[in-house]
């Protein structure tokens, strides 16, 4: 099975070693991380340790990254990652951080679906599940329009910076009108 | 050393589960033994259960309480995915039938008022699926749970099947 991607504009690809300082570039830039519930990284060396997760989540099947690369300046502008397999239930939990500037529709849908495609058609996952704050203004939108669906919310999942975190959640399932729909289309 | 305390309430108590609460087990769970299972292996699983919970409880994963209502076993609660670093945890109710829905609510409430005085737990949820009945659901809210998410599609029952689970929360206020 091969876990690389690529799309018309971006390579999806696991990280190698020489992507720690690209990694560090994405990940300490406090807008990409703004609706996340976590703090920018202020050292190179948070993104080396980051990586060594990465690795070590995959190695026990518990999740899968990616980083997004743009084929024509190369440029990492993303992380796309399927977090929290839960093999029994069939689910897991999509993860994207993304440079600001590429957060629109047509590049969220274009990252997604081959993503959705590995997870949905090659993994036999069933509910994949985006978790959300409110406060973000882009993403509630923009996956209603690609097709997720608003379950509810999740009420104090956890606590950061002495606030209590709620997030909303939002799921697509493999049979669902709008995926099957996208896979004739060949694009969400 | 004792991992399960007992928590008393008006109309009963919450009481660590014993041996001779073995066939009240088999009881609760037999109402959703699967088809072919024999009652023997109901009953290896029960006894297994009992180990279990003593575990669960010293690793503060979870917990489970016999509900004892006029000196008899009547029913189950139980605390499972207890997180003690985000100070919540997922309940779950089997109550026989002669137990009765006042004595389920005091019950949910003394556990909650408890686990926050000695864990400071905040968050407490539950999830119903269609099988468990309307009625453990309206125990809950009695309880104070509101309903937060439908989770589609959010258990699997079989190779191809799943089922929606309704997730419901109380959340105290923060000491």
């Amino acid at each position: 099975m091969d876990w690389n991607k690529k799309t018309d504009q971006y390579y999806i690809r696991f990280a190698h070693e020489s992507d720690i300082e690209p990694m560090y570039q994405l990940l300490s830039d406090p807008e990409v991380v703004r609706y996340h519930p976590k703090n920018a990284m202020v050292v190179e060396a948070q993104a080396m340790d980051e990586a060594r997760r990465m690795v070590m989540q995959f190695e026990a099947k518990e999740a899968a990254f990616w980083l997004v690369e743009e084929k024509v300046s190369g440029d990492v502008i993303g992380r796309i990652a399927l977090k929290h397999f839960n093999w029994v239930q069939g689910s897991a939990e999509l993860q994207l951080d993304l440079k600001p500037a590429a957060r629109n529709r047509d590049n969220v849908a274009e990252i997604l679906f081959p993503v959705l495609c590995l997870a949905f058609e090659e993994l036999a996952l069933h509910r994949i599940e985006w978790l959300l704050l409110k406060e973000d203004p882009v993403m509630p939108d923009m996956l209603a329009d690609i097709g997720f669906h608003h379950d509810g919310q999740l009420p104090s999942f956890y606590e950061f910076e002495g606030q209590w975190i709620d997030y909303q959640v939002y799921s697509l399932l493999q049979n669902d009108k709008s995926w099957q729909s996208a896979l004739l289309a060949d694009k969400l | 050393m004792k991992f399960v305390p007992e928590v008393e309430f008006s109309t009963g108590l919450l009481r660590p589960l014993r041996e001779d609460d073995l066939p009240t087990i088999v009881k609760i769970y037999q109402k959703s033994m699967p088809a072919g299972q024999s009652q023997e292996a109901v009953e290896e699983q029960a006894k297994r259960l009992l180990n279990l919970a003593v575990q669960m409880a010293a690793t503060q994963r979870g917990l489970m309480w016999a509900i004892e209502s006029e000196g008899v076993m009547q029913g189950m609660l139980s605390l499972y995915d207890w997180q003690p670093t985000t100070l919540k945890t997922l309940m779950k109710l089997d109550a026989l039938e002669s137990l009765s829905v006042d004595c389920q609510v005091q019950c949910i409430e003394a556990a909650i008022e408890f686990l926050q005085g000695k864990y400071h737990l905040r968050n407490f949820s539950y999830q119903w699926v269609e099988n468990d009945g309307e009625g453990v659901k309206d125990v809950f809210i009695q309880a104070g749970f509101t309903q937060q998410a439908v989770l589609r599609d959010g258990r699997r029952t079989g190779q191809d099947s799943y089922i929606d689970v309704t997730l419901m929360s109380r959340i105290l206020e923060t000491e």
